[in-house]
């Protein structure tokens, strides 16, 4: 009796549901003139989340990543590409875009010499708008040993071999954030000089090797070993 | 290259021309910029004009389902390091409601999913009114761009696939694919899913998660709620990981590395016109036992009606360093065609490499002039003092003329 009254239940919330859920979206571009406040008291009434908020330039990448997305209601696909391919053209007199790539708020005050600490935050921030080739491109101007990085200082003819001491640390360093390794390194060749073949596995545990031959043929593979050995 | 370029400006000067003699319906903007800057590489002073076009082309059938969008930039710099430059953002035909059942674009453009993203030269497809459920196809050249000019190979090429929930109100789900080739290899090869649901009208639940098939690992999952008693207060709660990934084809993508996971709270409150604030903590997760604390307050202040004050102050400390820093910016619009601003940006940062505090200042000043409904001036200048430049002016001066 009690899983027939369940199991009621479920049908009429789901009826409930769906005919709620199911409800059409309707087309905002009538509203495109509309202030913001405007939209979300409206987005409020209809149980919408309110949006463009203080927090929307972090929060709208769920939102407009949607393959049909609500943002050519209102903006051109100028208005994406401005912030994330370096455009210009709707850039506000409030925001800094002195330089040819207009860039967006979060790259505040000194950005060159504040990036390294955003960087390390969320890896996948900077990738949202950058391909690792453009880090190469501005790291490879800079004369080599003019960075400034904690276990590459001290050593060397440039100042940028590591220390005996931070061996382990460039490990450590290296798994929290690989990309900053990448970004003056493209093609591992000093990764290589110890981790190929017979060095130290750079491997990841449950490593699955066969994935990766059979997307590049191998090639990557030989980096570090010899044909038929891996 | 060149030529490429060439043949690409002539087809949409035909498309234009065409479109422009059946009738067509043609907006869009031109804003001629002039920058003046310092070169961070060599030091050297840039001065540089720059023209950025905006083209739409719509209605260019009887119909009105064809139209065509255009989004490009060229620019002249003087000085030492003079060069000319141009960039391409966005060429492509769009043709909507193909049978009722499908919109279709063509051209260089920009598409997403919840497997990623492309800027690319190809096609887009999205199929729709089949259902509950849509298909959104895209593919074609991919297209980077770098300091000068376009990177990559020429056969580098995208392709994106999507499922999602079409048609209800309160629920999206989306699954999707992509893949990105490096020449004949596979660079790229992400399945991708994202959802959110409304709920009891103050509620959105939302996520998405990446999962790359090589390493058989999720890339990347980000899941969070929103509450929202009223239009004027959100509370937002996230929990996000990432296990970061490197194309195939990089020797890098073979090395293992640390998860890192973050979890924030925020809250947003507009108390009136006159006031709103906004508080956030967040705390990063870098393995191995590194962590991070970043603390943000910000507020809106407009104490007369044509007065706004925007008033920002970030604190990070932990693993890799710490940052202090605010920003003050104040906007007054003087009349409704005209508008004054300024402000200050202040930041005080310690990277674990430097055996001291540094500190970035930067100062701004702009202004926007309507010299007719689709005519305006703007311009800014601000100063950058910090531990590279005692002074390091640059600013822009832009000419704004909507068509």
């Amino acid at each position: 009796m009690k899983n027939k009254m369940f199991v009621v239940m479920l049908l009429v919330l789901s009826i409930l549901y769906v005919q709620q859920a199911a409800a059409q979206k309707e087309s905002h571009k009538e509203y495109r003139d509309s202030t913001i406040s405007e939209c979300n008291a409206c987005h409020k009434s209809e149980g919408i989340a309110p949006n463009h908020d203080g927090d929307w330039i972090r929060n709208h990448r769920i939102v407009a990543a949607k393959p049909v997305n609500k943002c050519g209601e209102c903006h051109d696909q100028s208005w994406c590409l401005d912030c994330h391919k370096g455009g210009g053209i709707g850039a506000d007199f409030k925001a800094e875009g002195s330089r040819r790539d207009f860039a967006p708020s979060s790259h505040r005050s000194d950005f060159i010499n504040i990036h390294p600490i955003k960087a390390a935050g969320n890896p996948q921030s900077c990738l949202r708008c950058h391909e690792l080739k453009q880090c190469n491109q501005c790291h490879d101007k800079f004369p080599k040993g003019n960075l400034r990085i904690k276990s590459h200082l001290g050593l060397g003819a440039n100042g940028q071999w590591y220390s005996p001491q931070s061996v382990t640390e460039h490990a450590t360093e290296a798994r929290r954030n690989l990309q900053s390794c990448a970004s003056c390194h493209p093609e591992g060749d000093v990764c290589v000089q110890c981790h190929k073949s017979g060095g130290v596995r750079p491997h990841p545990r449950n490593w699955k090797s066969d994935n990766w031959k059979d997307r590049t043929k191998g090639k990557v593979c030989l980096k570090c070993h010899i044909p038929g050995t891996f | 290259m060149g030529l490429k370029r060439v043949s690409t400006a002539l087809s949409a000067l035909l498309v234009l021309s065409a479109g422009a003699a059946l009738g067509a319906e043609i907006s869009g903007r031109s804003s001629t910029q002039l920058l003046w800057y310092n070169n961070e590489f060599t030091e050297n002073r840039v001065f540089e004009a720059a023209e950025y076009l905006r083209v739409n082309v719509t209605k260019i059938d009887q119909a009105g389902k064809l139209s065509l969008f255009a989004y490009g930039r060229g620019a002249q710099s003087f000085g030492p390091d003079h060069d000319t430059t141009g960039r391409l953002y966005s060429l492509y035909v769009d043709y909507r409601d193909l049978a009722d059942k499908a919109d279709l674009r063509f051209g260089r453009q920009f598409a997403s999913n919840a497997a990623g993203f492309a800027l690319f030269d190809g096609l887009k497809v999205d199929l729709k009114n089949i259902g509950p459920v849509g298909l959104s196809v895209f593919g074609g050249r991919d297209v980077v761009f770098g300091l000068d000019g376009e990177l990559g190979n020429t056969w580098d090429t995208d392709l994106g696939i999507s499922a999602y929930l079409n048609g209800f109100r309160k629920t999206d789900l989306e699954i999707s694919w992509l893949r990105k080739w490096e020449q004949s290899e596979t660079a790229r090869d992400t399945l991708g899913a994202s959802f959110k649901q409304y709920l009891f009208n103050n509620v959105k639940l939302y996520g998405n998660t990446k999962f790359d098939l090589p390493s058989e690992s999720f890339t990347e999952s980000l899941i969070g709620t929103k509450i929202y008693p009223t239009s004027d207060l959100i509370f937002t709660a996230e929990y996000y990981s990432s296990y970061p990934q490197f194309d195939t084809t990089s020797i890098y993508s073979v090395f293992a590395v640390n998860k890192y996971q973050e979890a924030l709270a925020r809250a947003d409150y507009t108390l009136s016109e006159i006031f709103s604030v906004n508080l956030g903590y967040n705390r990063q997760w870098f393995g191995e036992g590194a962590t991070a604390d970043v603390y943000h307050v910000g507020a809106g202040i407009s104490p007369i009606k044509h007065l706004k004050i925007n008033l920002e102050y970030d604190k990070r400390h932990g693993y890799y360093g710490s940052m202090d820093g605010g920003i003050a910016d104040v906007e007054y619009e003087i009349n409704k065609n005209a508008q004054i601003a300024g402000g200050i940006t202040y930041d005080v940062y310690l990277r674990d490499v430097l055996t001291h505090e540094e500190i970035a200042r930067r100062y701004w000043l702009g202004g926007k002039y309507k010299l007719a409904k689709n005519m305006a001036l703007s311009g800014r200048v601000q100063n950058d003092v910090n531990a590279r430049f005692t002074e390091n002016y640059s600013g822009r001066l832009v000419f704004d003329y909507d068509f």
